[in-house]
């Protein structure tokens, strides 16, 4: 046994004994010293002529009044304290720490999830911009293609018939062109925009959900 | 040997030696081994009931650049060695008058 272990088996017994900490430190210094002055290359020698740590701390013990019943009361103790953790002294304030570590871990995550975020916030705004820009610009396409067949069929259809008057051959071919092309572009539009505008919709706001959602997450898990 | 010492007289030798000149624990033991078999683990308590019963004092002086705590005798320690010496005197006359068969004779004799 070396002096550090000799020190620390000490110590641990005078603790289980009772003995209050000042009283703990005068003991361990005494002994500290007598392995200092001993010299360097005794430890174990000196360790071994001192007998072992329980019986000097039951010495000491008995000298302050404890009364201590023998060194074998010291060696029940050491294996359950490890294993179940009845003992009131470090243990305990071991565990609390540790139990609160999990949901620190994960408020932990979120906030690097924040910082990560934060970090590649160059990169992922310019994206999430261009992704925005290019489903407006569809739905935006879409409603003009719309808007210029409607009109260039309106506009046929009044040039139709105005030209009905004049030249009433061109006027009604206009006007046939002109309610073809409008009526065509009703029936082939109207389920496609009534579909395709939500869905571009749904897209854009699905795409704002799944960013929020990020946040969300995050913020449920924290709770 | 088979005699063995008991607390007081431990007490009364630690104070002895500690009279001569301050020392600290180790030397201590060293001293006392010269005539009985201990060891430093048995001289703690001894040290620290002398101190509680204000006997020895402790101070820390400086060696090889750590402290060493040095004992000290006090006036109260003084008195009671001197208590512990003549105590031991009669001790040592009347043990010797049996076993070294001196003085028990002259007693009879007389």
């Amino acid at each position: 046994m070396n002096k550090l272990e000799f020190l620390t088996k000490l110590r641990n017994c005078l603790e289980k004994g009772g003995m209050n900490s000042d009283d703990i430190n005068d003991a361990l210094t005494y002994y500290e010293e007598v392995f200092l002055d001993a010299g360097f290359g005794k430890e174990e020698e000196t360790a071994a002529s001192m007998g072992s740590p329980e019986e000097v701390a039951v010495n000491i013990l008995r000298e302050s009044g404890i009364e201590i019943s023998g060194p074998e009361a010291f060696d029940p103790q050491p294996a359950p304290a490890f294993a179940a953790g009845p003992m009131p002294g470090p243990m305990p304030q071991y565990q609390y720490p540790y139990q609160g570590a999990p949901v620190q871990q994960k408020s932990g995550n979120w906030g690097l999830k924040i910082f990560l975020a934060v970090i590649t916030f160059p990169i992922w705004l310019p994206i999430l911009i261009a992704v925005v820009s290019v489903l407006f610009a569809l739905i935006v396409t879409a409603f003009s293609i719309v808007f210029a067949f409607v009109v260039a069929g309106i506009a046929l259809i009044i040039g139709g018939i105005a030209a009905v008057f004049e030249v009433p051959s061109i006027g009604l071919m206009l006007l046939g062109a002109g309610l073809i092309l409008t009526g065509l572009v009703l029936l082939l539009c109207k389920p496609v925009l009534n579909k395709a505008i939500p869905a571009m919709g749904r897209g854009i706001k699905s795409v704002c959900n799944w960013i929020g959602g990020l946040f969300k997450k995050g913020g449920k898990v924290n709770e | 040997m088979g005699f063995t010492i008991n607390a007081g007289l431990l007490d009364a030798m630690v104070l002895s030696i500690v009279q001569r000149n301050d020392t600290y624990g180790y030397e201590i033991t060293q001293y006392l081994r010269k005539a009985v078999d201990i060891s430093e683990s048995t001289l703690y308590p001894v040290l620290r009931r002398l101190q509680k019963g204000d006997m020895l004092e402790t101070y820390d002086k400086e060696y090889m650049g750590r402290n060493r705590r040095y004992y000290r005798l006090t006036v109260q320690g003084k008195t009671s060695l001197e208590e512990y010496r003549e105590e031991w005197r009669n001790h040592k006359k009347k043990i010797d008058s049996i076993l070294m068969d001196e003085g028990a004779e002259e007693n009879e004799q007389a």
